[in-house]
């Protein structure tokens, strides 16, 4: 007779499911062991705290514990990170927008969009030369880092010299490379740039947060014993990253970053700024738009990046609280820095003609796509330019001269459409669609997956120009492949933003646009990849060269700027179509003090490196 | 064990094997055919955050270099596979300097727990209620009550998802809609941490198990049908033995077979994750992680992962050929 358990199956075949059980119960212990490092983290605060006083040892610890009152909770919009344990600042997979450029890392100039001007941080100020080739940056007295070692001119020495030897691979490298001839310390707060050309956007484009971020400064004492392509700069016993900031970091995970006060910020100390009043910030990732509203609506939420309309309007209605840029319509911040444009491939017939290109114009309608696509959350665009001031008045100028007539690019007018593409002998044919040589006139409009925005433009383009008889459809590409394409000239048209660059000097997105920058269909572009030539562009880009060497503001820019428009105009090798809108809602229901158009101390973006302006001016509700 | 002879088992490891190795081709070469360059990708999300940056293309190109991407495919190919045997899964080519088994290790348990619960909830859930279903001698009420508990396995669970969302944790409260865990608690074997996971779990969990439940109940329903007419059931009934007693041991016990192969394949696969779950839900999950190795062409990561899935599904697989002879006494391999 078979023992019990080889007679009894069912009893066998329970220990195997249990084994198994016990094999997929025992997976999950692996997460306690990214436990170390986090457990570590708040008990290793304590460490460092040591060293200064045990008194605050003990507030520090609370911090972890503020209550909610004492903490502002921020969204990340990026998508969620997935590697919560890299803090390398230059590897291009890099993250700074959890919290790290906008909490621990300071930059040394801001610039700030409603006044123009530069708001100094841990830069006192930066100077050029009379010839633009030398540049003096003065630091402020006193910083120091959040491990107590002084921030002065040795970081910043090693720092440029560092991306220097590492170009091209990490972030900023290629362009101190190219800018920096030698960069030396004068003494511990005096920097001196030599630069291998005049540039008169040296300090603006690399280290005063003109758009989202900028060059960030590390510690030499860290850095110099480490490969920076491979540092992930994460080790919370010893408490890394260490940056200037306020904060310091007390937790990760994929998709919550926390940072406690550093009482010992060394701003306080010199009497820069008064520590911020919050005791913790915390970043999130939550989701889908839906549950981030859901979590606004609850109080759970203090600052969201962009939303749509409609989620704006249900979270105002739950939450009574939430204030956006404007009172009302459009609600949004507008405009982010990149404007929108529809861009077609100058190098492909029959877009090569600049009056297939116009037609192309007459036959959208702006004021239809503002109210589909956005639902009147933004402005048609009256230039590619962001409708900054110092830019809105070039563009004033250009229309005083008569060289950009903004009735002639804003007309809605399919008739003169039609006329002009029967005029290159295109005939319609039994599909309603313009033919000529027995090839349709098609137009092929690619968009980045991840940007509805631009997807909804595209759709609404399409239809209008199937209304005049271009079979005219949209196609989404991955983000990489989209890139790619648009590097390589491999597309007819797309909805972009890739004049983006000025904000508030007219080169940099006019410089997008020039010849120097060509390269044939199938070799890699850095610019002008709408691939613009002709005699009509070879002139364009001399005067966009002269505009490039002036200091910013002299007097001949804006001359030059009129004569480069009066060529650009009549060419129109892009189209541009709306302001970008980021639709910020901030809750005031525990702090207010955020950036609106009635308050409009600085601008709203919560994401970009100058958010550290905004920490130190938010206060407590009813305060 | 009856049933399994040496060559038999041999035979079956060199088809494991085999399988992982074809697998892991098949995997290396599908990211490569579609087009979108890993490092170009990379470079498109700078320019996106910073708004332009200089020198694309040169920044492309020593990337390309640094990661062995322009070297020739077949030398790719063997530097891949000595990695992949000795399970050295690389960097991240989209979060260098990332690793890939610490990204995945680290999104691994989360995905493994939410999804294993889900799964065997669903089928004990499931095939319990598909044996009620089918069982001739249930009440009738219980009859009447079973399918409506089916009418939400129709809807796609992303969208229940957010219904269940919208419920409970907007307008109930009960539950809280979003991550893994609670905001300022450390992981690790406390009590405050496992009740926060069990409570995050709970609406991901329930989304996942009541739209898959559909499922394992049609599946077993149709067996037990089956098996009712057999010559041993009808001898059960003549004996005289208890309902319940004939009804498990007879009924269930013979058409679980076909559904613990079922379950055994669905948890080889569920290393996978639940791309969609893990998005509404933010959680840290491997579904996720994969959608965003796919976004991003990143190879590495994609082939970790799915090297990996295939490492889990042929594994599971061979247990359970290997197992199934246990289970089942009538099985045998022998020719």
């Amino acid at each position: 007779m078979k023992p019990y358990w080889q007679r009894s199956r069912i009893y066998l075949l329970a220990s195997v499911l249990l084994v198994m059980a016990m094999l997929l119960t025992a997976c999950p212990a692996p997460a306690p062991s990214g436990a170390p490092a986090e457990k570590a983290a708040p008990a290793e605060e304590a460490a460092p705290a040591e060293e200064a006083a045990p008194a605050e040892e003990v507030a520090m610890e609370d911090y972890i514990n503020a209550p909610r009152e004492d903490t502002i909770i921020f969204d990340i919009d990026g998508g969620r990170v997935t590697d919560p344990e890299n803090w390398n600042p230059y590897t291009p997979g890099r993250r700074l927008d959890q919290g790290y450029h906008q909490a621990i890392l300071e930059p040394l100039f801001i610039l700030n969009y409603q006044t123009g001007e530069f708001i100094p941080w841990l830069g006192e100020s930066m100077e050029p030369n009379e010839t633009l080739d030398v540049w003096t940056l003065k630091l402020r007295d006193g910083v120091h880092w959040s491990d107590g070692e002084p921030f002065n001119a040795d970081d910043v020495v090693f720092t440029v010299n560092m991306l220097k030897a590492n170009a091209p691979e990490l972030a900023g490298s290629s362009e101190m490379d190219r800018w920096v001839e030698s960069v030396e310390k004068v003494d511990d707060l005096t920097v001196v740039f030599n630069l291998t050309e005049p540039n008169p956007r040296f300090l603006l484009d690399h280290f005063g947060v003109k758009i989202w971020g900028s060059i960030n400064i590390v510690p030499e004492h860290i850095w110099k014993d480490v490969d920076p392509l491979t540092f992930k700069y994460y080790d919370p016993e010893k408490g890394w990253p260490v940056g200037t900031g306020p904060y310091k970091l007390a937790s990760v995970s994929p998709t919550e970053f926390t940072y406690v006060r550093d009482d010992n910020w060394w701003g306080a100390q010199v009497g820069f700024q008064d520590l911020p009043p919050a005791k913790k910030l915390i970043w999130t990732w939550a989701g889908p738009e839906e549950t981030r509203a859901a979590l606004m609506a609850d109080g759970q939420l203090d600052s969201l990046m962009d939303i749509t309309l409609g989620a704006l309007l249900a979270l105002k209605a739950r939450n009574p609280n939430v204030v956006t840029w404007f009172d009302d319509l459009p609600y949004a911040w507008v405009p982010d820095p990149c404007s929108r444009t529809f861009e077609l491939n100058n190098a492909i017939e029959p877009w090569n003609d600049p009056e297939m290109r116009w037609a192309l114009n007459y036959a959208i309608d702006r004021d239809q796509i503002v109210e589909i696509a956005y639902e009147g959350t933004t402005f048609k665009s009256r230039h590619f330019f962001p409708a900054y001031p110092p830019l809105d008045a070039l563009v004033d100028k250009a229309i005083e001269a008569g060289v950009w007539d903004l009735d002639q690019l804003w007309e809605h007018n399919p008739d003169k459409a039609k006329e002009i593409i029967e005029s290159k002998g295109y005939t319609l044919n039994s599909n309603g669609y313009y033919e000529k040589d027995g090839k349709e006139l098609s137009l092929e409009i690619t968009t980045h997956e991840a940007f509805i925005e631009k997807q909804r433009i595209a759709q609404v383009i399409v239809e209008q120009l199937q209304a005049i008889g271009i079979n005219a459809t949209n196609r989404n590409e991955a983000g990489g492949t989209w890139s790619e394409n648009f590097d390589f000239g491999r597309f007819e048209a797309r909805v972009g933003w890739q004049t983006c660059g000025s904000v508030n000097e007219p080169w940099a997105s006019l410089d997008t646009f020039n010849v120097r920058w060509l390269k044939p269909i199938g070799e890699r572009a850095n610019h002008n990849r709408w691939r613009w030539s002709g005699p009509a562009a070879e002139e364009y880009s001399k005067l966009v060269d002269e505009m490039g060497s002036l200091p910013l503001g002299d007097p001949r820019v804006e001359e030059l700027f009129v004569q480069a428009m009066d060529l650009w105009f009549d060419e129109l090798p892009v189209i541009p179509i709306t302001q970008a809108k980021k639709i910020i809602p901030f809750d005031t229901t525990y702090w207010t003090g955020w950036p609106t158009a009635e308050n409009d101390y600085i601008h709203p973006p919560t994401w970009w490196q100058h958010t550290h302006y905004i920490i130190h001016q938010l206060k407590k509700a009813g305060q | 064990m009856a049933g399994l002879t040496p060559q038999y088992v041999l035979r079956r490891l060199g088809m494991f094997l085999l399988t992982i190795w074809l697998g892991a081709t098949i995997i290396f070469i599908i990211p490569r055919l579609a087009p979108g360059d890993p490092v170009a990708a990379m470079v498109s999300r700078l320019t996106a955050q910073a708004g332009y940056i200089e020198n694309s293309a040169e920044i492309i190109a020593a990337w390309r270099e640094r990661f062995g991407l322009d070297g020739p495919l077949w030398v790719q190919y063997l530097a891949y596979m000595r990695n992949m045997l000795t399970l050295d899964m690389g960097y991240s080519l989209s979060s260098f300097p990332s690793r890939v088994d610490e990204m995945i290790f680290s999104a691994l348990p989360w995905t493994v727990g939410l999804l294993s619960v889900s799964t065997i909830l669903s089928f004990l859930a499931g095939n319990a209620i598909g044996a009620l279903m089918g069982w001739p001698r249930v009440p009738r009420w219980i009859r009447a009550l079973l399918p409506t508990s089916l009418t939400f396995t129709s809807i796609p669970f992303f969208m229940l998802g957010i219904l269940l969302v919208y419920l409970f944790a907007y307008e109930l409260r009960w539950l809280p809609p979003t991550g893994a865990y609670g905001r300022g608690l450390t992981p690790g074997w406390n009590w405050p941490f496992i009740k926060s996971v069990i409570e995050h779990g709970i609406l991901p969990v329930l989304s996942i198990v009541v739209t898959s439940m559909g499922f394992w109940a049609l599946g077993m329903r149709g067996m037990i049908i089956t098996n009712q007419g057999e010559d041993y059931m009808i001898l059960a009934e003549a004996k005289g033995l208890r309902p319940s007693r004939i009804f498990l041991r007879y009924g269930v016990r013979n058409s679980i077979l076909p559904q613990v192969t079922a379950l055994a394949l669905s948890l080889g696969g569920i290393a996978g994750g639940s791309t969609l779950v893990e998005y509404i839900f933010a959680y840290p999950g491997m579904g996720y992680l994969l959608y965003q190795g796919i976004v991003n062409t990143d190879y590495t990561l994609i082939q970790g992962i799915v090297f990996m899935l295939i490492l889990g599904t042929a594994t599971a697989v061979l247990i359970l050929d290997l197992l199934l002879p246990v289970l089942d006494p009538r099985i045998s391999y022998e020719r």
